[in-house]
């Protein structure tokens, strides 16, 4: 192939090494280090004036730092007066929105949400004065307020970094999947001023100087601003594969090719899956049901989905994970997209076992097992797990007996090579390239 | 409205005015920010800004910005690229919130070494990060001792270059004895001109260190252009990150007669073995400013000594919001 050039970030050389294997072309030279002080240091080490370069760089480990490292790849092939900046992200970082305060109609919640309650609470002066000794801000966002209303900040001098809480009910951002409750608090003096108004409620300490209006503080959504730094930077195409959310294509004014990994896990259900037309395609949440139920077509098999039922009036904590569908002596296949925590697919584990299956598989896209998720699939009912390497698994293999890796590297190499030679690239939508 | 010239903290939120003001701090330097808000006679607004456990940074803003000028303070230090990217999120947060100015303060800008294309294929990273601010969002730029000043030019908004000269020059007229005998010096030749500015409003003599390269592989010699015999030398420079050139400039100076040496650096990365470097060298103090936290530093440092810039960003803050000029602060240290 002439006139390219892949390079690769920091976050998963040995997925560029494959990609170029299967290509037949060596990697393009690039030296990635940091200066003393942090900051990062990139040294592309040969022309690529008048190229089609590919940069390959994944959403995982530090993401800000790679994601940094990306666009100052990128600005650096721009500068040097490369043909067409490609991107390649096999995890697409901040494609994860979080939720905004609005209720099913579109209406601002003027009172919130039984299961977002958590999110706000400090209940009493003792839990308050008891999280003031703890050694970080891990009852985000809920306020932590001593009763006499004085503000605690953390910049007190820290001297060890503080261990994450798992307590699910404490800490729960976004809310389907737990991402905050075990937080790994990277810098100690994160100052929490009080925030913005509580719902009112006896239990719930006044704050200092809140207003009693009616703002619903509400996290940022990064979307937007991701793409808009990419097409800033300079990039003129962006390859990844199972975006979250589809319609994050449509930040972009540049080209995106959201590949899928659907064709891959298929092949893996038919081949390595004994009498798989008798198992049954499980989603573990809501939101996946429409990947589970394109999977099941394909392969003509059933299906059922776990659902999450929240009953507001009477226990406005507990939400109750149900089975819609029927498993019994079944062997169960989970499919979901991404596999942080691990929250979502070890509960649905357990649902599943408890309503009669046999055996249960599950296939994930993005396996990013941040915190202690392997031991928790460890210790889960899930009888083995397939993820594919669009984050490294090399230390997660190690952890984990269960745990096999499905290579993407192919379907990449096909994609790249066919948008380099300007074919179509739908071919992979629906088969593995060899 | 009366604006008295005096510099007491003073309240910003007369009735009349319908838009008010909010100051945001990252996680990088919270203190800087409490001290700037305090001169300020406001709160910080209320804002968490955590990672999640991927580690992707989560912001979340606590109060209105709906129509309100909004300043958020964060430095380009420690973790350079997460406090980056949390400058980013919080303006483009502010902006989707509908404020009605968006200004980022950021002390110590970051990747403002790489601010020319020095060889092939190297990356004008300021070029980006000043993209990168105005893509987010930012309406305004308050910053400090640019390493270059024109990289005020890689950006379409306003940019406020402040300086850290007159708080510099008040430092030595206060603390150091018979100021008016010693020799302002350069480390090098590139910061001549912020040296002679200073040497000049002192009224005192400047020097400057050359790094003479004899041959392509020779190690340079650095070499003193100016007479420091018997004087004592104040250094001055930007930033101080490895020390590696303070370290050997002191040396050159002590040999070449001086009496005591002193440096006086506005942004104190110190980097890697930095402290050890001071420690060794025969500096007896440096001087900097708190652009970048480094109280963990002074207790491994005794020659460690910090001005406090607050109050500049302070007074900028609050003439840019009330929209008087600031150029007094290039000459004046608000007390």
């Amino acid at each position: 192939m002439r006139g390219i050039a892949v390079l690769s970030g920091t976050s998963h050389q040995s997925l560029t090494h494959d990609i170029c294997q299967r290509l037949g072309i060596s990697q393009g030279s690039a030296s990635l280090t940091k200066f003393s002080n942090q900051e990062t240091n990139v040294f592309i080490g040969e022309s690529v004036r008048d190229v089609d370069t590919y940069i390959v760089q994944s959403g995982c480990g530090n993401v800000n730092d790679n994601f940094i490292e990306l666009l100052i790849m990128i600005a650096a092939c721009r500068t040097a007066s490369a043909r067409k900046i490609t991107a390649v992200i096999p995890l697409f970082p901040y494609s994860r929105q979080p939720e905004t305060p609005y209720n099913k109609n579109g209406q601002i919640t003027s009172r919130v949400p039984a299961s977002e309650v958590d999110k706000f609470a400090v209940l009493n002066a003792s839990a308050a004065k008891k999280a003031a000794h703890m050694p970080a801000v891990l009852e985000v966002p809920g306020s932590v307020v001593p009763a006499d209303g004085g503000e605690i900040t953390l910049a007190q001098p820290l001297h060890h970094r503080a261990s994450t809480i798992r307590t699910e009910s404490a800490v729960s951002i976004d809310g389907s999947r737990g991402r905050l409750s075990s937080i790994s608090v990277s810098q100690p003096n994160i100052a929490v001023t009080s925030l913005a108004p509580l719902p009112p409620s006896e239990n719930l300490v006044r704050l200092k100087g809140a207003t009693q209006g009616t703002y619903k503080h509400w996290t940022a959504r990064s979307g937007t601003l991701v793409a808009n730094m990419l097409m800033a930077a300079g990039a003129d195409h962006i390859i990844t594969m199972d975006l979250h959310d589809p319609q994050f294509q449509g930040f972009f004014d540049i080209p995106v090719d959201n590949l899928y990994s659907q064709p891959l896990m298929i092949k893996y259900i038919k081949e390595r899956i004994p009498n798989y037309r008798n198992a049954v395609i499980v989603s573990p949440d809501a939101g996946g049901a429409k990947r589970a139920t394109v999977v099941a077509d394909k392969l003509n098999v059933d299906f059922a989905l776990i659902h999450k039922e929240r009953r507001p009036t009477e226990t406005p904590n507990v939400s109750d994970m149900i089975l819609v569908g029927d498993v019994k002596d079944k062997v169960c296949i989970l499919i979901d997209d991404i596999a942080d925590t691990s929250f979502t697919i070890t509960r649905a584990a357990r649902i599943l076992v408890e309503n009669g299956a046999t055996k249960i598989v599950a296939l994930i896209t993005h396996g990013i097992f941040s915190g202690d998720a392997i031991e928790r699939i460890n210790a889960s009912d899930i009888n083995e797990i397939i993820v594919s390497n669009t984050v490294p698994q090399d230390q997660n293999l190690a952890k984990c007996p269960k745990m096999r890796v499905i290579d993407i590297a192919p379907i990449f190499a096909e994609a790249i090579r066919r948008i380099h030679n300007g074919e179509s690239v739908s071919f992979l939508f629906d088969a593995v390239p060899y | 409205m009366v604006f008295t010239t005096d510099f007491a903290p003073s309240t910003i939120r007369p009735p009349s005015m319908t838009n008010s003001i909010k100051i945001f701090a990252g996680n990088s330097h919270i203190e800087f920010a409490k001290l700037v808000a305090k001169r300020l006679g406001i709160d910080l607004a209320k804002c968490v800004v955590v990672k999640y456990s991927n580690q992707e940074t989560s912001v979340t803003i606590g109060e209105s910005v709906r129509d309100e000028d909004v300043y958020i303070i964060q430095s380009g230090c420690g973790e350079i690229n997460d406090n980056l990217m949390e400058l980013l999120i919080m303006i483009n947060a502010c902006k989707t919130a509908s404020a009605r100015r968006i200004t980022a303060v950021v002390p110590c800008f970051p990747y403002a070494r790489q601010d020319k294309k020095d060889k092939s294929r190297a990356p004008i990273t300021a070029k980006l990060v000043a993209n990168m601010l105005t893509v987010a969002g930012a309406n305004h730029v308050i910053t400090m001792d640019l390493h270059a000043s024109q990289i005020q030019g890689f950006f379409n908004i306003p940019v406020d270059n402040l300086y850290a000269e007159p708080s510099t020059l008040k430092y030595i007229k206060e603390s150091i004895e018979d100021y008016q005998s010693i020799v302002i010096v350069s480390p090098d030749a590139g910061g001549a001109k912020r040296a002679t500015s200073i040497a000049d409003k002192l009224d005192v003599d400047f020097a400057l260190i050359h790094k003479e390269r004899k041959k392509a592989n020779e190690v340079s010699r650095m070499v003193l252009v100016g007479d420091v015999r018997g004087r004592q030398c104040v250094l001055v420079d930007d930033m101080a990150d490895t020390c590696g050139t303070l370290g050997l400039a002191a040396k050159v100076l002590i040999e070449n007669g001086a009496t005591k040496v002193y440096a006086m650096v506005t942004h104190a990365v110190l980097s890697g073995k930095a402290i050890s470097v001071i420690n060794n060298s025969k500096l007896e103090r440096i001087i900097v400013t708190n652009t970048i936290p480094h109280d963990d530093k002074k207790l491994l440092c005794p020659k460690l000594d910090t001005i406090d810039v607050a109050a500049t960003f302070a007074e900028a803050i609050r003439r840019t919001h009330n929209g008087e000029s600031i150029s007094y602060l290039f000459n004046y240290v608000p007390n």
